[in-house]
């Protein structure tokens, strides 16, 4: 099938790969929905790096602060990957915050009556990998829940999850009270995700491996395309055949297990859980996905944006530590962030 | 209460033709109901071997119902569906792709925030053993397929999003896609709404070419001159029920005009 028409779009696509780097970086900023902030993202690190190379006692590029930073990260990236998976099929979960205290804590008990605190005469090694998988299937399953509940009846997944939220919360005060819970898992697991190789923790590393293989779920496999398309356009996805509720579950499984993943994370690196750690984590990795150029309404996103947009939270509360700003600066400093990089996303795709 | 008075329909629903051999779909008494509204009302319809079914009617009549149905996304309330003389249920698109049939929807059905090629693909990506895409091979596809049924012009990047192309442009890639799958039948529900007239006549006169090659089409218009320039034959629809059906042979362009506009 050798028409006209196919081989004008044929010598279309070889003129575009033969001009210049420069302006294929400049379409790949402009037509991606991570452009924008992978821009912002790298300018604010060079001018960091150049304020803190020309002033030694701005210490950005220690490597006692660069540990730190890479230390915090991974529970809210973690977190982001769900939920913008999620976010891309055209729902919401603000579940995830008190998912990932209800798990945690679900989790280190469990591994404390199955012997595996680090404390114990004898520490019992499977104990707290058999304490995470149950926190991981519970947080799947709660997704799955939150998915049949609204599809079944059809509402908002927004309501369904607000309840949800309050119910996980209840649940997690039910289940232990109020107090906190010391959680200090026995070996390997304690290596395994609470040591650190020079100044990268191991949760990072944790996150990282997470993020490239949502990469190739989402943007080369057959699921995260149809992802994509319920929650593009739900109709013309049903019209083509793609089956939406299979592919929502299966985003809210997704959303619940990466939640449960990310409280154990950071349980274990802090050796302790507070009942009341994860509320107002759903917001911040909502505003994650974000300003990593996600839609608030689905069908738009990208992993790269996730991880970009959860550094560039972390790379703000840093230099704010590192200038002695009190903390009030960083909510103020993200709400901003969020306003400004969905303004600049539009401005670039309205150009393109 | 007593000077209440009851309107007949000017038009009474007809039984209509019936097939001479087993069709390749039948709709059977098809009644579908949203709520107490009835959008189709017992319906008989069929489409043969090597014919092209001209649905008209009215706005609102029905026919994109009766279409969706056929499509498997809008399952019949009562009715019996049979594919080759075998009943089937048309419970999802599956369910009508298992049976050869390919759509063009009225309301184009695309994902505006994915690509030219991920839209053509969707459902039906080319993918290794464990589900990851061969982009390369689908883009390939693609370039061919673009270039297959209508030829609009502007369509230069296969990556492109479609929400940025035009209204002509985005009615030729949900075009290129149906004529591409299609295997049996082909639904084309007002395919030519946003085409140029040079492209309208292109994809009636492919419509005409694809019932010698073994594909039935069935043309929801209302064109009738394009009607009659590719219909083998008519079915009338009104408020959801068949109100004339003719052999092309058997009628006039004047008559079936007198059956769209007196309902
Ligand atoms: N989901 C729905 N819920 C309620 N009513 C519906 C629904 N879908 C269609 N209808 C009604 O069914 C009737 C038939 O609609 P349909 O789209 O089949 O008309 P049509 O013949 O394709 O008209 P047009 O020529 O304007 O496209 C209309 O009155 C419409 O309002
Ligand atoms: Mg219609």
């Amino acid at each position: 099938m050798a028409t006209a028409q196919s081989d004008h779009i044929r010598a279309a696509i070889q003129q575009r790969n033969r001009r210049s780097r420069s302006s294929r970086i400049v379409d790949w900023v402009r037509t991606k929905p991570e452009g924008g902030i992978a821009v912002l993202f790298l300018a604010v690190q060079l001018v960091v790096i150049a304020v803190s190379l020309a002033n030694p006692s701005f210490r950005y590029l220690d490597a006692a602060n660069i540990a730190v930073t890479l230390k915090a990260i991974a529970p809210l990236g973690v977190m982001a990957l769900g939920v913008s998976i999620l976010m891309i099929a055209g729902e919401f979960d603000l579940s995830v915050g008190a998912l990932y205290s209800f798990c945690s804590i679900v989790a280190a008990t469990l591994t404390m009556t199955w012997g595996g605190d680090s404390g114990a005469d004898v520490p019992s090694a499977i104990a707290p990998f058999a304490g995470l998988a149950v926190g991981l299937l519970i947080g799947a399953l709660a997704g799955v829940l939150h998915a049949v509940i609204t599809l079944r009846f059809n509402i908002p997944s927004f309501i369904t999850t607000l309840g949800a939220m309050l119910m996980w919360k209840g649940a997690t005060l039910l289940y232990h009270g109020a107090q906190s819970l010391r959680f200090k898992p026995s070996e390997p697991f304690n290596t395994l995700f609470n040591s650190s190789i020079g100044v990268v923790h191991a949760s990072m590393i944790w996150f990282l491996l997470l993020a490239v293989a949502f990469y190739f779920l989402l943007h080369h496999h057959r699921l995260g395309n149809h992802f994509f398309a319920v929650g593009g356009n739900r109709n013309a996805a049903v019209a083509i055949g793609v089956n939406p509720v299979r592919t929502k579950i299966i985003a809210f499984g997704i959303c619940g297990f990466m939640a449960a993943f990310s409280g154990i994370l950071a349980g274990t690196r802090v050796m302790s859980i507070q009942p009341g750690g994860g509320l107002g984590l759903e917001l911040q990795a909502i505003a994650a996905c974000v300003i990593g150029g996600a839609a608030l309404n689905g069908g738009r996103g990208s992993i790269l944006g996730v991880v970009l947009g959860t550094a560039l939270m972390y790379t703000i509360q840093d230099l704010l530590l590192l200038l002695r700003a009190p903390g009030f600066y960083f909510d103020m400093f993200v709400g901003g962030l969020i306003v400004i990089s969905v303004i600049t996303n539009m401005a670039i795709r309205r150009k393109g | 209460m007593s000077d209440l008075q009851i309107i007949e329909p000017e038009e009474k629903p007809i039984k209509g033709l019936r097939p001479t051999e087993t069709p390749l779909l039948e709709m059977r008494n098809i009644t579908k109901r949203y709520g107490a509204f009835v959008a189709l009302n017992s319906m008989n319809f069929y489409i043969g071997r090597n014919e092209v079914v001209g649905l008209l009617g009215d706005n609102g009549a029905g026919k994109s119902t009766l279409v969706k149905m056929m499509s498997g996304i809008n399952p019949p309330t009562s009715g019996e569906i049979l594919a080759n003389g075998k009943p089937v249920n048309f419970n999802s698109r599956a369910d009508s792709e298992a049976a050869g049939i390919e759509t063009i929807y009225q309301d184009i059905a695309l994902v505006d925030q994915m690509s030219i090629t991920r839209n053509i693909f969707l459902g039906r990506e080319i993918t290794n053993a464990f589900g990851f895409m061969d982009h390369k091979a689908m883009e390939d596809k693609a370039i061919d397929i673009l270039g297959s049924a209508v030829q609009i012009s502007g369509i230069e990047d296969p990556d492109k999003e479609v929400g940025f192309l035009s209204g002509g442009q985005k009615q030729a890639v949900a075009i290129a896609r149906a004529v591409y799958f299609k295997r049996n039948i082909l639904l084309l529900d007002e395919p030519t709404s946003a085409l140029s007239v040079r492209e309208t006549e292109h994809l009636l006169a492919y419509v005409r070419d694809l019932k010698n090659q073994g594909t039935s089409s069935v043309l929801v218009t209302h064109n009738l001159y394009h009607a009659f320039q590719v219909c083998d034959r008519f079915v009338v629809m009104s408020h959801g029920a068949k109100v004339y059906e003719a052999r092309k042979e058997d009628t006039s362009i004047e008559e079936v005009t007198y059956h769209v506009i007196r309902t």
